[in-house]
């Protein structure tokens, strides 16, 4: 009963699912790389940036074998902003790493993200409306999402498009730190779909 | 498409650059797509645009994306380079596929395979040999999603003229170019509480609408929420994309925005709308020249000289007035019309000369009239109305002239209603403002005699003698509608086949029996009621029960034999293999397979390769012999498949209910 209880919340968060910049974040719980449950509460009064990702995909390869991805980790971490990474494929989809291999792969890619979160069933995708990777999420300290959408203006999988793109996330981190409005809190995310499980 | 599919799987075998022009992108071995470059001009003419196309070819699942890919994905794109002078116009995107990913994730994205059409314009001097290239990148996804990119190339020599290329493979995607026009029903875009709702009249029953929004730039997109059979709902106060009309294998497109809406007709529009007014105003002519309005045009004119005395200008109000009389009727005709267009939203109006049943109705109309003007019967005013209706028009002074120019014109009815009705039925296809730009300019074209000849009273004299030929005019306007017949059908024939053509014809035939029933003894109201009669029971017969049933397979469908278990023991005993199709018009499951599975390309050149007798038992009206074969495989209902192979009737192979082609095709290619 609890089960069908659940299923008919999540399929409607999953018709409604998107998490408009304004609004609060919803909170979240997902096993990380050491199997630790890690929740989004345990970072209040911090700035967050969530990043859906999937090392498979062409778009994300574009960010990460550039060190762009990277990069902005790094300048994330050193203003004390709280970088989470979030796999949302399916087991037995693309992308899926279970939590035993989750570590192995951060390091290869040589992620400087502060955590890399395992999402299996999609729950916690769905929830924030999520639907490409990268797909990018900044909640600002007081919880509340301030920017939602693509990394950067240039849709493309070509790492050649880096240089000269115009960096959404980095503005918004930028400006939420010095206490401003996000100027462009909302645009279109591009990249591969993410491979949800099949409802 | 599915003999494409067969090319294409041919053609992916090994992926090797057959063409030195074709590029290919390999994963793991794999190929994935084959792009190359294809022209539709066999050779570039100095200063004459022509069209390129960028031909992708997908791997069975894997999919390339549309100008907006949607909420994944990333459009196909192309950089040209170019020789000098040479000039590349913008993409022209067919319209796509919408695919739904778990996740709600929406995509737009082409299968199997895609052309993207660009014109290309060369200057205006050329020579030697000209080689187009392009740069063409792409994300191609299936599960997985792999960029692939490749450089493309075309060389065509130059000439003095060009002759067309690959004209079959531009026009299957042309087609599916949204088109600038206004879509051929009509759209309506209405906003409930910060969402929007676009509702589609106008579409025939099977044409199933799709939706793809193409935002403008600082436009969100909202993915179109489909409410069956004709809404969208749309979040968001905005919209702009492409909607598309499936119907059956076809697909066309239009441009739509909900800014533009209702949009105001473009040049584009011109010559339909023009067209329309030369013939309502040559048609509002020819009806000056009818029997029961010619001899009235002098009487009236001569009225009007009476009632003004010797005042040009009075005698030309008065000529004025009356034009605002016939005017006013046409008119008022016109508003009936797009009134019942736009209620009958049950009705379907659009693409009428799709639906086979519209097409009888105005067949018959044009018959039946044609025959009016032939003389084989005439419509009379009942005797009263008409004395009451000139009495009323009878009064002197402007107004006068106005009525009478109104019961002139319904007096003219037993004349006129041939063309009229004839021009109603076409009308009813076309916007509202062609139909009423159509009647006024019927109006116009009847009215210009009394304009000009109360303008110039002494013009008279050029004015035709009322005589027998009026009469012999009347009759021979009946060809021009008896070829109108003929054109429908055509149209028909093409929907219905010879069969649905014969079964028509055999309802015209009690038609025009009943015409002359009426015609002849009109005062005999037995006659009448035989007349009323015979049309009503051809009507039942031979539309209701022969015309629905006349083949709808087209011309390129299996030739069915129909089971009979004499039949099949006959086969079987010359040592051929049957394939039997158990199946019923009610039956869906049937259908769909038989559109899907068994009448494809594939499956037809199997049948007719390995010279295999195609049977279909029909259960559509319980047939006992059918019951019993059906009973001998322990099956009480269809869809039922079943294959004898070489004659042998003893061990026969039986297929899976939900039939697809590739378990038909390879159940046919077993059979040694």
């Amino acid at each position: 009963m609890k089960n069908v209880l659940f299923l008919l919340l999540a399929s409607v968060a999953f018709l409604h699912a998107q998490v408009d910049p304004g609004k609060a974040a919803p909170d979240f719980t997902l096993p990380n790389g050491n199997g630790k449950q890690t929740s989004l509460s345990e970072f209040k009064g911090k700035t967050v940036v969530l990043e859906w990702t999937n090392f498979g995909c062409p778009f994300v390869k574009k960010h990460y074998a550039s060190g762009n991805m990277q990069k902005l980790q790094a300048e994330a971490a050193e203003k004390g902003v709280v970088w989470i990474s979030i796999c949302s494929s399916a087991p037995g989809k693309q992308g899926y790493l279970p939590v035993a291999d989750v570590t192995k792969a951060f390091t290869e890619a040589g992620s400087k993200a502060a955590s890399y979160l395992v999402d299996e069933d999609g729950q916690v995708g769905r929830l924030y409306g999520a639907k490409t990777t990268p797909d990018m999420f900044v909640i600002n300290p007081a919880g509340i999402v301030v920017y939602h959408g693509a990394i950067d203006d240039k849709k493309s999988a070509n790492p050649a498009d880096i240089n000269g793109a115009k960096n959404y996330v980095s503005a918004a981190i930028a400006e939420t730190l010095s206490g401003q409005a996000v100027k462009e809190a909302l645009t279109q995310p591009y990249g591969c779909s993410i491979k949800y499980a099949n409802p | 498409m599915k003999l494409f599919f067969q090319k294409l799987l041919v053609l992916f075998i090994g992926c090797l650059p057959i063409a030195q022009e074709v590029r290919c992108q390999e994963m793991d071995g794999t190929p994935l797509v084959k792009a190359s470059l294809v022209s539709n001009a066999s050779a570039v003419v100095a200063g004459q645009s022509f069209e390129v196309g960028v031909l992708l070819e997908m791997a069975p699942g894997w999919h390339t994306y549309w100008e907006y890919s949607g909420d994944a994905g990333l459009p196909i794109d192309i950089a040209w380079k170019l020789p000098a002078g040479f000039q590349a116009g913008s993409i022209q995107w067919p319209v796509p596929e919408a695919k739904l990913e778990p996740g709600n994730i929406q995509t737009y994205a082409y299968s199997n395979r895609v052309l993207l059409p660009v014109k290309i314009t060369p200057p205006k001097e050329v020579s030697g040999s000209i080689t187009l290239k392009a740069d063409v990148s792409w994300l191609v996804c299936k599960d997985t999603c792999v960029p692939g990119d490749a450089e493309v190339e075309i060389s065509l020599p130059v000439g003095d003229k060009a002759n067309p290329l690959d004209e079959p493979l531009f026009e299957e995607f042309r087609a599916m170019i949204p088109s600038k026009k206004t879509p051929p029903f009509s759209l309506d875009w209405t906003s409930k509480a910060g969402n929007m709702e676009l509702h589609i009249s106008g579409l025939a029953s099977g044409q199933l609408p799709e939706l793809f929004p193409l935002p403008r730039e600082g436009q969100t997109a909202a993915h179109p929420k489909f409410l069956p059979p004709d809404r969208f709902e749309i979040s968001g106060s905005e919209f702009h994309g492409v909607l598309a009309i499936r119907y059956g294998d076809e697909r066309r497109a239009w441009e739509v925005d909900s800014n533009v809406a209702p949009r105001v007709p473009t040049q584009s529009e011109g010559p339909g709308l023009w067209l329309a007014l030369f013939y309502g105003f040559l048609g509002g002519i020819i009806l000056n020249l009818m029997p029961c309005v010619l001899p009235v045009i002098s009487l009236k004119i001569f009225g009007f000289i009476h009632q003004a005395g010797n005042s040009r200008l009075q005698i030309l109000v008065h000529g004025f007035a009356f034009a605002a009389g016939i005017f006013t009727w046409f008119l008022g005709l016109a508003v009936v019309i797009v009134f019942l267009k736009s209620a009958g939203t049950q009705v379907t109006w659009a693409f009428q000369f799709q639906n086979p049943w519209f097409n009888v109705v105005i067949g018959t109309l044009v018959f039946v009239f044609a025959l009016n003007l032939a003389g084989v019967f005439e419509v009379i005013l009942p005797g009263r109305a008409a004395t009451t209706l000139e009495k009323t028009g009878d009064t002197a002074g402007l107004g006068g002239s106005f009525f009478q120019g109104v019961f002139a014109t319904l007096l003219a009815t037993p004349c006129t209603a041939p063309f009229l009705g004839s021009a109603l039925g076409f009308a009813f296809s076309q916007s509202s403002l062609v139909i009423f730009a159509m009647f006024a300019s019927i109006a116009f074209g009847m009215a210009l005699p009394y304009l000009l000849l109360t303008a110039q009273p002494g013009w008279m004299r050029f004015l035709p003698r009322p005589g027998a030929w009026m009469e012999r005019l009347k009759q021979f306007m009946a060809f021009p509608l008896f070829a109108t017949l003929v054109w429908i059908l055509l149209i028909l024939g093409g929907q219905r086949g010879v069969d649905g053509i014969i079964w028509f014809c055999a309802f015209l035939l009690c038609a025009a029996m009943a015409c002359w029933l009426y015609g002849a003894f009109h005062q005999n109201t037995l006659a009448t009621l035989l007349a009323v009669v015979i049309f009503c029971s051809g009507a039942g017969f031979f539309l209701g029960e022969k015309f629905a049933h006349s083949g709808q397979i087209n011309s390129e469908g299996i030739s069915w034999v129909p089971f009979s278990k004499d039949r099949l023991k006959t086969e079987l005993a010359a040592g051929k293999t049957v394939f039997v199709d158990f199946t019923a018009d009610w039956c869906i499951t049937c259908k769909f397979n038989e559109k899907t599975a068994i009448d494809t390309a594939a499956v037809r050149a199997l049948l007719s390769k390995k010279n295999i007798v195609p049977m279909k038992a029909d259960w559509t009206n319980a047939n006992p012999e059918i019951t019993e074969a059906l009973k001998k495989f322990g099956r009480v209902g269809v869809p039922f498949y079943v294959i004898y192979a070489n004659g042998d009737a003893s061990s026969p192979v039986v297929l899976p209910e939900l039939l697809t082609e590739a378990i038909l095709v390879d159940a046919l290619k077993k059979i040694p």
